[in-house]
């Protein structure tokens, strides 16, 4: 099969390339982010201290059983490896009496929760689909809103429209995020009913009504304020990055070239001027992929939402190192890849673009 | 070939067909209703359905801000584990909001009156008799037996979870299907046996369902738990909701008069209490004191509800010894005339009505709910003048001018060493307790003590030593935060702040009357407990090892139309859920 040269580079060799130099730097990533977070005051045996008061002997049991009582290294070994292949000591009387049952990171085995002893993968499973969920929904949303404000704002550059969606944008990266929510279920939730039903006229929070059999209604209910939440910033800036593209874009020689050629001024922003002005916005979106897993901590909390967000700060705040190392690693290995898409995508849209 | 605006006029079409689907299209059809007509105490509140209607149900809505870890009342981390577990699982002995211990699978609470306890004062060794009741059923229809008892113990004992009274015990043997013994170590004494099986820590699993094998913090009954209590657990979506419904087989006839409890998780404050002013919840757990302010206001569809006696007590706690070196006391807190300075200087009836806007209680000593309430502690005074006046005798005094005080004279500290200290909170109270340590910190500039505020994560604070916990490795100089014990009984919380050897003791502070009071409170002679709790009043009270300032409300903002919520200090307030109604 023959592959599109890529630059004068086959693509599968460049995509094989680039994952070849993920593999050393996710090393690093992640002794580094083990390290920081190891190192970092605080600790998981909190929870069995502050009200609970365990002798001694009881919280080097528990600490024995997350593996706390091995040194660092040791730690991010077994982590990274597993322990099935070491002896260990399991009763703390000095002497290894069995091997130990961890396969570590590499092999899948992301181990348990310090918290409810539950495996990291299924806490995991357990939200990220919600987190995709919501998260794809919002940017599919700022696409179709972003993308004509930038369009037109750039077209009638100066004209009310145009100073009125730059007023907007600079209002929306100025809100603070947390304020907004609050501020949206004030008023779609507290104070606007349903003229027919009576009730609030969008829930406060959740996925869906609790209780109640699958509805698509009810679920586009539900995110409604959650995605206006979570796209006002994003809006505010893609927009005026197209914006600023057009504008570079629709005054260009070839652009002044097709309206002498007598095409229609339709035809020229959308197959000439906006094909070229999207393609920095398209690594953007590239590069903003990783949140579709990581979610918006703001949006979960405020509208109640089971997402990887929570699941992160929970995590932090309560020391659960297995959880949040692999919210962590997990997240740089995303943030690694969709850099790699980008980087293709530029390539693929932008044939001057040159990758040694 | 579209033109510019057919899609326009398509946008607007399609945009009117959503706008009209979301005013239009109303919420799922609701299931669950409250009934119209309010049941009395006693009856449920759900009606024979008739043979082709829907039976109608009721339901409540209970408002957590945290994923609950367990159901387990010992692998415990938001607070929560133990309301959940109220709901499904029983234990031998519960607390009713007056401190009456009552009993839930005992048959009665053994006494040495009724010969449940036995006690030779010669061997110092005492044991204990508990009879189960006969007619509680698992929700599969198995018996709850003394076997079930054994097994949560011996699972407990298996993996190295602590509950109280756990070293004391030597072991615990079944004599019958429904009674089993519990044998103490010579030389302890162990004064609340009733809730050892009991309270807000312990609950009874099934030794039929439960995997022993996985181990008591792993096995299958955290998270699917088989229910002896008013609900079965039918779905828990994570960081979302859990879903109880009444359990056909509890033991309490006619119980649980609610057919169906929602536990829903609103991590924002607001949003809790936006849902609770629009109907959507019937319970909001532990509310900041803002909202408590609104469920108080009449006609508003909520109410406000608190327990009788109080538990967590805002507390300073004095490192004596300089942060960081447990060798070296500190130049100033080691003085107890500093530290009753200090005390004197905090107006804590204007922390109470302006701050926490009157959900707290002065409280100045340690054995302040009953029946240790006894002991005749005089409140202390606020009078800035008398603790700067102690203060100058103690031998700090401002020379300089620059409104600190220096050592001019003092016993600990090297001349001229100023009157400074870090003074740190923890984080996750919340805005409260931020204001509190701005004021306090205020009064004492007031009187001449500088300091620096600190605000700490919890998991920081009570982090182990080794993963440099500010409590536990003295690494801190004043701290404040509150704590309160469950159950009735001091006995545990005391040892555990004040005896010499705990670790603990986080202020360092050794008296060696005090340790024998403590261990001389560990008897079963009521009367005698009450005149050492009151020695150990006193000598609390003239050597402030800690120093108390009061305690919050034990509080829950309502539904108006829930009835029989009896918030509690001494067990979560799910537990009576079970006589819980509502009424329309």
């Amino acid at each position: 099969m023959n592959l599109p040269l890529f630059m004068g580079v086959n693509m599968g060799q460049y995509i094989v390339r680039r994952l070849l130099q993920a593999i050393p730097m996710l090393l690093l990533v992640s002794i580094v982010l083990f390290a920081l977070v190891n190192i970092a005051p605080g600790g998981p045996m909190s929870a069995y201290s502050r009200t609970n008061r365990m002798p001694e002997e009881n919280k080097e049991a528990i600490r024995r059983s997350f593996g706390l009582d091995k040194p660092l290294p040791v730690q991010y070994i077994v982590w990274l490896a597993g322990n099935d292949w070491m002896p260990v000591d399991t009763d703390g009387n000095g002497v290894t009496d069995s091997y130990g049952t961890r396969k570590g990171i590499l092999r899948g085995d992301f181990g348990f929760s310090y918290k409810n002893r539950e495996p990291v993968l299924d806490e995991i499973a357990a939200r990220l689909p919600n987190t995709i969920y919501l998260m794809t929904i919002t940017l599919l949303a700022v696409a179709v809103v972003a993308i004509p404000i930038g369009i037109i704002s750039a077209v009638k550059q100066y004209s009310a429209l145009d100073n009125t969606a730059t007023v907007l944008s600079f209002m929306g990266q100025a809100i603070p995020e947390f304020w907004l929510g609050l501020i949206l279920i004030i008023i779609f939730y507290s104070t606007l009913n349903n003229p027919i039903t009576g009730k609030a006229l969008l829930p406060a929070g959740g996925m869906s009504t609790i209780g109640a059999d699958f509805s698509i209604v009810d679920r586009i209910r539900h995110l409604i304020l959650p995605v206006t939440m979570g796209m006002v910033g994003w809006v505010a800036w893609y927009s005026r990055f197209l914006r600023s593209s057009m504008l570079e874009v629709i005054n260009q020689d070839y652009i002044r070239t097709a309206r002498a050629k007598g095409q229609v001024e339709r035809k020229v922003l959308y197959k000439h001027a906006l094909k070229n002005a999207l393609i920095p916005l398209v690594t953007m979106f590239a590069l903003d992929f990783p949140y579709i897993f990581a979610g918006s901590l703001y949006v979960e909390r405020i509208f109640s939402w089971p997402g990887m967000g929570r699941l992160f700060y929970d995590s932090a705040t309560s020391r659960d190192y297995p959880i949040l190392l692999a919210v962590l690693i997990i997240g740089a290995a995303i943030v690694i890849i969709s850099n790699l898409l980008a980087d293709i995508a530029y390539g693929f849209l932008d044939p001057r673009v040159r990758y040694d | 070939m579209l033109k510019i605006g057919h899609f326009k006029k398509l946008a607007l079409v399609v945009t009117l067909i959503l706008m009209a689907t979301l005013v239009f299209g109303c919420a799922p059809d609701e299931t669950l209703e409250a009934p119209t007509e309010a049941p009395s105490v006693g009856e449920p509140a759900t009606e024979e359905p008739a043979a082709d209607e829907p039976a109608v149900k009721t339901s409540i809505t209970i408002l957590i801000p945290d994923n609950p870890v367990a159901f387990n009342g010992i692998n415990t981390d938001t607070g929560y584990e133990q309301a959940l577990g109220e709901l499904v699982m029983l234990s031998l002995s519960e607390t009713d909001p007056n401190g009456n211990i009552i009993p839930e699978l005992a048959a009665e609470i053994p006494t040495l009156e009724n010969g449940g306890v036995t006690f030779d004062e010669e061997t110092w060794s005492m044991t204990v008799t508990w009879k189960l009741r006969e007619d509680v059923y698992w929700a599969d229809g198995e018996q709850v037996t003394a076997d079930d008892v054994i097994f949560t113990w011996d699972a407990l004992i298996e993996a190295d979870a602590w509950i109280a009274a756990m070293d004391y015990t030597e072991s615990v043997e079944r004599i019958d299907d429904f009674t089993f013994i519990v044998y103490y170590y010579e030389g302890y004494v162990f004064p609340y046996y009733p809730l050892q099986f009991g309270g807000e820590d312990f609950f009874v699993y099934a030794e039929h369902f439960c995997d022993a094998e996985a181990g008591f913090y792993e096995w299958n009954c955290d998270d699917q738990p088989l229910s002896s209590g008013p609900y079965i657990l039918e779905e828990w979506v994570d960081d979302d909701h859990l879903t109880f419904v009444r359990n056909p087989n509890y033991f309490e006839e006619g119980k649980p008069y609610i057919d169906q409890v929602i536990v829903q998780i609103v991590p924002e404050e607001p949003v809790k209490q936006a849902m609770m002013l629009e109907g959507d919840a019937d319970l909001h757990y532990w509310p900041a004191e803002p909202a408590s302010d609104v469920y108080k206001e009449p006609g508003n569809g909520t109410k406000y509800a608190k327990s009788p006696t109080e538990r967590w007590v805002m507390r300073l706690i004095p490192n004596l010894y300089v942060k960081g070196d447990r060798e070296t006391i500190h130049p100033f807190i080691s003085d107890v005339r500093v530290r009753r300075a200090l005390r004197m200087a905090v107006d804590v009836d204007t922390i109470v009505n302006d701050i926490f806007l009157g959900y707290g209680v002065p409280v100045w000593n340690d054995f302040f709910r009953p029946p240790f309430n006894g002991c005749d502690i005089p409140r202390p005074e606020y009078d800035l003048e008398g603790a700067a006046a102690l203060l100058a005798e103690a031998g700090w005094t401002d020379t300089d001018g620059d409104g600190i005080r220096e050592c001019h004279g003092c016993p600990n500290a090297a001349e001229g060493t100023v009157m400074f200290m870090e003074y740190a909170i923890y984080a996750e109270y919340g805005e409260t307790l931020e204001l509190t340590q701005q004021f306090i910190a205020e009064s004492w500039n007031a009187i001449g003590v500088d300091t620096e505020l600190q605000i700490i994560e919890g998991a920081i604070m009570w982090a182990e030593e080794e993963d440099g916990g500010t409590e536990i490795a003295g690494l801190f100089e004043m701290d404040m935060w509150d704590d309160g014990y469950p159950g009735t009984d001091p006995a545990d919380q005391i040892w555990t702040f004040y005896y010499s050897e705990s670790d603990w003791n986080y202020g360092r502070w050794a008296n060696e009357d005090m340790d024998v009071w403590i261990d001389e409170f560990y008897s079963l002679d009521e009367e005698y407990r009450l005149e050492v709790a009151c020695e150990m009043a006193s000598i609390l009270e003239d050597e402030l090892p800690q120093i108390l300032l009061f305690s919050t409300l034990e509080q829950h903002g309502l539904s108006e139309r829930l009835q029989g919520v009896l918030p509690s200090a001494n067990d979560p307030v799910t537990w009576n859920i079970a006589n819980w109604t509502l009424e329309e």
